[in-house]
């Protein structure tokens, strides 16, 4: 394979990683718990800062970028910070969204928050260097390592594996566990869960701080692989390409939400970069919006379930030896 | 004031209003344990609105509510349900997109694997206790004559299938009161005829219930004791011959 290939591919790897982690964090979080997240993308951006700040090291004075508290972590310990900033993140936007919200308003909010933050990162320029963003972000292990660049591509992309494993870990313990089920039942009827000593707030702001930590891990990702991170790149459509590669793939299955970040957001727009320029500048681009808008129409209306829907869960007959236990008594209170 | 002994629940002074409508008026009245008590009165008389501050889904405006003689009066419902109060919907509530096993499992008293550093532990961890809980969600399928339905979808049931697994439901929790809200509402004369017995069969075994409930037959057929409602105030209370003696309760059925 000639050079540039390799290149070619090992890119669309590492985002088709970073797409993979985000939608896994957004289907425990709309496809399990039901959350509307329109916010998602500023979890992955405020990763995404964070990752960059702490690799940047201390903005100089009169630099050409100016940003807050920066640090010259090693590395892996950016992308664990921009896990735990994605997830105190998400605390503080649960806190007035999930705890006092219905459902409808709450979606309301999240896309608000969404649009405020981008205004925020924009305007403050002394936080995140404003318009212009954060470039030159070094890359992990590149001075400790001495490989060619395209050796280095492939370590990365080997780096990105081994995040994306464990991040499948966490969201499979979740949703094949018994919290994955009450999470589902919340999702269905959160007055019958409560009603059955659920803690529905506590639940959800779980899920939705899960869906915060990796949504900054994969934001942190992103921007150690590109070096660059801008307001450009988080704005609140772009939560919309990850809400269709849920549904398209098939909403609240791990591995249906995989096959739709491979679809949409990797496939699909990689795709539109080799068809030939056509229309006025910018054409290609808005029409990418519109086809992403009109796949997530067609399949809420042909298909709403995905590509690979949610598993129906099956159990066991029951042994000789389990049907003989007595039945607990109905009337024992806990 | 103290409640007598021997009531599980006693609810006192009860008030509830919504802007400027008196839901709720100075309601007092308890629940003895292992009877099914009644809760009757024409619409509006405030009867859902009690169910719905006793289990936590509405605070009161003023009152108390005590259970085995703690007071667990604005608690949220999780945490009432918790002490062993557990609800049916009038209006089914079933999980549809769980299998009606699953929505069983849901309501299995406290269930291991649900917190997050349980099911970071592993299925070795939960599946001994879910297995059991497997089973005993069987038993009540096959008490209740749904076990072929067991893994169809909750929401693709009928209306009274939908009506059997919300009872069915609520008793998988284990509870120690269960309170009813209308649990024969649209359902054909026969499955209303099997649910009643199933009722009378919890009550054998020593199930205390609240029941809200239209249909005074039913209730003079399933109620030890009968507490009428009208506009928001307990207007009398007894078995059901002395409230049908009552000139009052005669008045507040044919007025409104």
């Amino acid at each position: 394979m000639s050079v540039a290939w390799q290149f070619y591919i090992s890119t669309v790897l590492v985002y088709l990683g970073v797409d993979v982690m985000a939608c896994w964090g957004l289907n425990l979080q709309f496809g399990v718990a039901g959350l509307v997240n329109f916010a998602f993308i500023i979890f992955q951006a405020a990763g995404a800062y964070t990752a960059a700040v702490l690799t940047l090291g201390p903005a100089t004075k009169g630099g050409f970028q100016q940003y807050l508290g920066g640090a010259h972590w090693p590395f892996p310990l950016p992308i664990l910070a921009a896990g735990v900033v994605g997830g105190l993140l998400a605390v503080l936007v649960g806190s007035f969204a999930i705890r006092r919200l219905r459902r409808d308003y709450e979606a309301m909010v999240m896309l608000v928050v969404s649009l405020i933050a981008t205004s925020i990162a924009t305007n403050q320029v002394g936080l995140v260097n404003g318009p212009n963003g954060l470039a030159l972000v070094p890359k992990p292990l590149a001075t400790m390592v001495n490989l060619s660049p395209i050796g280095y591509q492939w370590l990365f992309v080997g780096i990105t594996a081994l995040i994306c494993l464990c991040v499948y870990w966490l969201v499979h313990i979740v949703t094949s566990s018994p919290l994955g089920r009450t999470l589902r039942a919340i999702r269905d009827n959160e007055q019958a869960a409560a009603a059955l000593g659920k803690n529905v707030t506590g639940l959800r702001m779980l899920a939705f701080v899960l869906g915060g930590v990796i949504a900054g891990v994969s934001g942190a990702i992103l921007v150690e692989f590109i070096s660059a991170w801008s307001p450009g790149s988080w704005l609140y459509p772009e939560t919309f390409v990850y809400f269709t590669a849920v549904i398209v793939g098939g909403s609240g299955n791990n591995l249906g939400v995989m096959v739709g970040a491979l679809l949409v957001p990797v496939a699909f727009l990689e795709a539109t970069r080799f068809v030939p320029q056509f229309g006025p500048p910018g054409f290609i681009d808005a029409l990418q919006w519109i086809i992403v808008g009109v796949l997530a129409l067609v399949f809420l209306w042909f298909w709403p379930r995905g590509v690979i829907p949610e598993r129906r869960r099956r159990f066991p007959p029951t042994t000789q030896s389990e049907a003989r236990q007595p039945l607990t008594s109905t009337r024992t209170g806990r | 004031m103290s409640e007598p002994a021997g009531a599980l629940l006693a609810v006192r002074d009860l008030d509830r209003q919504f802007g400027g409508v008196h839901a709720v008026n100075g309601a007092s009245f308890e629940v003895p344990p292992g009877r099914i008590t009644g809760l009757i009165g024409p619409n509006g008389a405030g009867k859902s609105t009690v169910l719905n501050v006793i289990a936590g889904a509405l605070r009161p405006t003023s009152g108390k509510i005590s259970y085995r003689g703690q007071d667990i009066t604005g608690l949220p419902s999780y945490q009432v349900a918790r002490r062993g109060i557990t609800r049916t919907f009038q209006i089914s509530s079933e999980f549809a997109a769980l299998t009606v096993l699953e929505n069983l499992l849901v309501a299995a008293p406290s269930p291991r694997g649900e917190a997050l550093w349980q099911a970071a532990l592993g299925k070795r961890y939960w599946r001994p206790y879910e297995r059991e809980m497997v089973e005993r969600a069987r038993q009540l399928l096959a008490r209740f004559e749904m076990s072929a339905k067991e893994d169809e979808y909750a929401g693709n049931l009928s209306g009274g299938q939908k009506r059997l697994l919300e009872l069915m439901r609520g008793l998988m929790a284990g509870p120690a009161l269960l309170l009813l809200d209308e649990p024969m509402a649209g359902v054909n004369p026969s499955l209303a005829r099997r649910i009643e017995q199933h009722l009378l069969d919890l009550h054998g075994e020593g199930l205390t219930m609240l029941m809200i409930e239209h249909e005074l037959a039913v209730v003079e057929r399933l109620c030890d004791l009968v507490i009428v409602m009208a506009q928001g105030r307990v207007i009398s209370q007894g078995t059901m011959a002395e409230v049908r003696a009552d000139r009052e309760v005669l008045d507040a059925y044919l007025i409104g």
